[in-house]
Formats: structure tokens, sequence, C-alpha cells
């Protein structure tokens, strides 16, 4: 393989690029095709240019590294370069091709190069980033979801979330100001969402507890929830069940 | 500061006062019979109005002592105030006695009489005993509440120096740092010489440093300046501190360390968060009493994933709390654009001699 690896380094701090271009000037593996300050840009650049590679950091402005995972529509290989070593198992999960802890070495850096141009030979470019595997940590429960229509990326704080509906491989996300589709399962919500504050009523529905006006007898044994603007919701069996445990009656 | 009765606090301490006038004014009213050979009838009143009575007026002098308190006044005032409240606490005294003996033994208000002079300067006597011995009851108290307030201060300046090694050497603004020391080594020797001084000052003054010791405000000014100097270097133009320091405030005392966590709150929320310039902008002005500090940044109100409203801020309220007495000291605005932090920091007060 002789073509060189086409690079887009996606990294905030000004120091923290310069470094990471100068030490990647000494490999004769990798081609940067462009830099970008924040997730916004990230996500533009690399679903314009298609690189073979991404240098990401997680902490940036707007948009958390991980996030911007998410509104991939290329999936490159990736290596995480930050200051947080908390996120590793995380990363790994994301299948990243590497981690780099800052302060890192020249070395350590061509190292991560040379893993990630093995895989590519025996992989291909394209990874499953952002295909998780395996169960979602256990971690803090979301605080917003950040959604890409054709031009614009949407940051939703989770207080905006008013239900949220199945459709195939994606989700419909139902919020005060309108609704956004994204490419995430029920499951993943369902794990992620508060369930002090979001229960799932159905195989379809997950619906914020908040938000429910009335719960309705619709025939023997079925309910339906309506919610403050009269929209009306199935509610399955487990879903009853469920609603009679968050709302105690 | 606790201004209620030590009666009302202390119901013990209000049984012993009644008992020992009880037992007081019977071994009295023995005298008054079998000395000096007073009927049951007359004793019993003579006793309720100079004694009882002046058991209950007696118990309000504690008022006067508590707000003449030996500290903070002159001698002269503490003096006349007391002069001036004896005396209007005897003349009740001397009233109340009267009217009762006129209304239930009218026989003897002519011994009452004689004794005129006697019963007022028994009534200042009386007075004085009361006075030393509520200063002795305040004195307690405040002794009691200072033990109390040194070992809560000493329980949140552990907690505020071990939270400050925390912030301040925050292992990712460390790491941070040191990453971006790590690219100037290469193109700007020079600048990451600086860069590892300044983190170095920053160091020794965060670990050195005694969590309730004040220092002056120009020192904590030029301290916090070396940690945003070192944010800066990572954030560069993004981060723009700003000063409007009046002059005469650096003089000015304050709690060491009190500002970084807020200079690193508006980093996290403001700069951190920010693509473009984001001014952090530090306002001091002050008087012969107070030093006041305004630090705001604006912030993207859509942006801030709201978690945990600083345990860094809770923690300045309660070491102001505990210094100063005061839970206002620290007041928190958020207009969804900016967010801002004002400090009022009391200065030493004269005491007057």
């Amino acid at each position: 393989m002789s073509e060189k690896l086409r690079t887009i380094i996606v990294e905030d701090e000004e120091l923290a690029r310069q470094l990471m271009k100068s030490f990647l000037s000494e490999s004769d593996k990798i081609e940067i095709i462009a830099e970008c300050e924040n997730g916004f840009e990230g996500v533009k650049m690399i679903n314009e240019l298609k690189p073979d590679l991404v240098f990401l950091d997680i902490q940036m402005p707007k948009i958390t590294g991980f996030e911007l995972l998410e509104l991939l529509e290329h999936k490159p290989q990736i290596i995480f370069a930050t200051a947080y070593d908390q996120f590793a198992i995380k990363a790994f999960e994301y299948n990243a091709a590497d981690y780099l802890l800052k302060p890192y070495s020249k070395d350590r850096l061509l190292e991560a190069v040379d893993k990630v141009s093995e895989r590519i030979q025996k992989e291909g470019t394209t990874s499953d980033v952002a295909e998780r595997i395996g169960n979602y940590p256990k971690e803090d429960f979301l605080d917003r979801v950040v959604v890409k229509d054709r031009h614009k990326i949407h940051i939703i704080p989770v207080d905006h979330i008013r239900y949220v509906e199945s459709m195939d491989d994606y989700v419909m996300i139902y919020t005060t100001e309108g609704r956004h589709m994204k490419q995430k399962t029920m499951h993943y919500f369902e794990d992620t969402l508060n369930p002090k504050e979001f229960v799932r009523i159905h195989r379809s529905y997950i619906v914020k507890v908040s938000e429910i006006n009335e719960i309705q007898q619709y025939e023997k044994e079925s309910y339906i929830v309506i919610l403050h603007d009269k929209t009306k919701l199935k509610v399955s069996k487990t879903g009853y069940k469920n609603l009679k445990d968050a709302l105690n009656f | 500061m606790d201004f209620r009765h030590p009666f009302l606090n202390n119901p013990r301490l209000a049984l012993f006062y009644g008992l020992f006038w009880v037992a007081s004014a019977l071994v009295m009213m023995l005298i008054l019979v079998f000395a000096n050979g007073l009927d049951y009838w007359g004793a019993l009143v003579e006793v309720f109005s100079s004694m009882v009575v002046f058991a209950i007026v007696g118990t309000s002098i504690w008022y006067v002592v508590r707000f003449s308190t030996l500290e903070n006044n002159s001698a002269v005032r503490i003096l006349l105030s007391h002069f001036i409240a004896a005396s209007i606490i005897v003349f009740l005294y001397m009233y109340i006695g009267v009217v009762l003996i006129k209304l239930l033994n009218p026989a003897a208000i002519e011994w009452v009489n004689k004794a005129f002079i006697n019963r007022i300067f028994g009534g200042y006597m009386l007075y004085v005993i009361y006075v030393v011995f509520f200063y002795a009851v305040n004195y307690y108290y405040s002794f009691k509440e200072k033990v109390r307030n040194e070992g809560k201060l000493i329980a949140l300046v552990k907690e505020a120096e071990l939270h400050a090694l925390k912030s301040q050497i925050n292992p990712h603004f460390l790491f941070n740092s040191l990453n971006s020391i790590s690219s100037l080594t290469m193109t700007n020797p020079a600048r990451a010489q600086e860069m590892v001084i300044n983190l170095s000052q920053l160091m020794r003054y965060s670990l050195k440093h005694d969590q309730s010791e004040k220092v002056s405000f120009k020192q904590e000014l030029e301290n916090n300046n070396l940690y945003l100097q070192i944010e800066k270097v990572r954030f560069g133009s993004k981060l723009e501190p700003v000063f409007e320091i009046d002059e005469n405030c650096l003089k000015a005392e304050i709690p060491n360390m009190i500002l970084q966590p807020i200079y690193e709150n508006a980093i996290k929320y403001g700069v951190y968060e920010a693509t473009e310039p984001v001014e952090i902008k530090t306002v001091a002005r002050c008087s012969d009493e107070l030093l006041q500090i305004t630090i705001s940044n604006p912030y993207d109100a859509n942006v801030k994933s709201k978690k945990g409203e600083g345990i860094g801020l809770r923690n300045i309220r309660d070491r102001l709390q505990i210094i100063y007495g005061n839970p206002y000291l620290l007041k928190l605005e958020d207009n969804k654009k900016e967010f801002t932090v004002t400090l009022t920091i009391p200065q030493k007060i004269k005491q007057n001699v």
C-alpha cells in the first residue's frame, strides 16, 4: 500500500494541532487534508472529504468527539487524542483504532499511525466506528442529544424532548420545537434517558412522564396516553405496568 | 449571633434563677417576721414588692447587655447606656413596688417612705449584679459559638484545600497545559519556558497557602492572573481577560484562592464551549468597609449542559459565611446570555476606642 492515508485533525486547541502536525510530518504514511477547530466543522469536513483517518479530540466546543461520531455518514478510522483517561473504555466501544493521552510523544503517535495503517490493510479504509458493540456503559444519563438534518446540526437538551417514536432503523425525536430523526435504537434511549423522567410505554414509544395529561382506557386491557397537546399514543401491557411503576398508581 | 434571651434558650438556667429568688425571698420573709416583727402578710407584700418585682423586671437587663457589648462600644457609651437603663429599671421597680404596697398593705407605706433612698440604692446595686451576671453569660455564649465556628472553619478549610488542589492542579488542566508546552518547545521555546515558570508558580502558591489566611487583593489577582495566562496559552484569542480594578482596592484583604474557582467556571462554561473570543471581565470597587468584585462571562445557553451548579461556587459561599458570618456575600446572576458572580468582602472595621 503505497498510497498515503488521507487524514483530518479535529482539535480545538491551536497548539495541540501544531504539535500533532509537526509529529505527523515525519511519517510518510500520512497526508493531512484538513484541520478542524470544532465538532461542527469536523462533521462537515469528514462527510465531505471522506478521509481514511481522523484524529479526534473529545472535549471540544459545541459537540464532543463522541457526539461527532454519531453524526458521520462516512466512517473513517478514528484515533482519539485527549487529556482525559476516563473515556478510554468508551472510545474502544466505538471501535477506535487507538487512544492517545496528552501529552504524548512522537513515537507513541507514530506507533498509532502504524497500527492504524496495518488495520486498514486488513479491513479496508472504513470501519464500523460509531456502531457500538456490547452494552452501553453505565454512565450518567444523557443531558443532550445531537442530531443532524440535511445541512444543520441541532443540539437538543433532554429537557426539550417530549417523546421518542421508533421508525425501523431510526427513531423520531419529538421536541417542544419540532421533530428530528436519528439513527439510534429505542433500546439506546431506554438505557440513556433518565427512567424517572422517561417511560417506555410501547414497543414504539418512550414518553416523558411530565408530558402526559391523561391515561385512558381504550378497550378492555388496552390503554392510550393523551399528552398535553392532545397527541394520543398507544400503551402496551408492559408499558402500562411501566407507567404504573413510574407514577405510583 | 443569637440575641435570644438566655432564659428562653436554656430552661434550666431559668429554673435556677427562679429557685434562687424564691429561696432568697423565703429567707428574707423569715428575717422580716422574726427579726423585724412584721406580720406574715406584711412580710409577704414587702418581699413581693421588692424582690419578686426586681426578679421579673431584672430579666430585661439582658437586652441592655446584649446591645452594648464590650467589644464594639466605647467605655463612655457603655457606662452611659447602663446608667440610663438602670435608672429606668429602678424607677419601674420602685413604682410597681409602691403601687403594690398601697394596694395590698397600705399600712406599710410609711415604712417604705422611710427606706426610700435605701431601696433606690439597693435597686442600683442589684442592677450592677445583674449586669455582671449577664456579661458572664454573654461571654460564655460567644466563647461557645467561637469554638463551634472554629471547628466548622477547620473542616471547611480542609475541604477547600482539597478542592483547590483538585481544581487548580486539575489533572486535565495540567495535562492540557503540558501538551501545550510540549508543542511550544518546538515552535517557541521562550514561551514554553515562560509557561513552565507560570505553571510552577501557580502550583507552589496553591500548595503553600493556608486556606483561612487572608492575602492582599493584589496578591490574589496576581496569582489568578498566572492561572489565566496559562489558560490563555491554550485558548489563545478565545480567552480575553479584562480587568477594571480601582487601584485603591489592591490593598484590601481577601481570603486567598477564593477567585480561582470563579475563573475556572467562567472558562469551563464561557470559553470552552465558545468558538468566538470570550471576554471574562473583572471589575473591582471598594470603600473603607467593603471590597466588591464582579466577574462576568458570556455563555451560550443552548450548549451549556447544566450539570451541578458548581461545587466551587458553593464552597466559596460556605467559606465567606464562616469567615464573615454572612450568607449573602456571594451573588450569582444568570440572564441566559451572561453569567455574573459578585463577591462582597467586608474589610476590617476600625475599632473605636
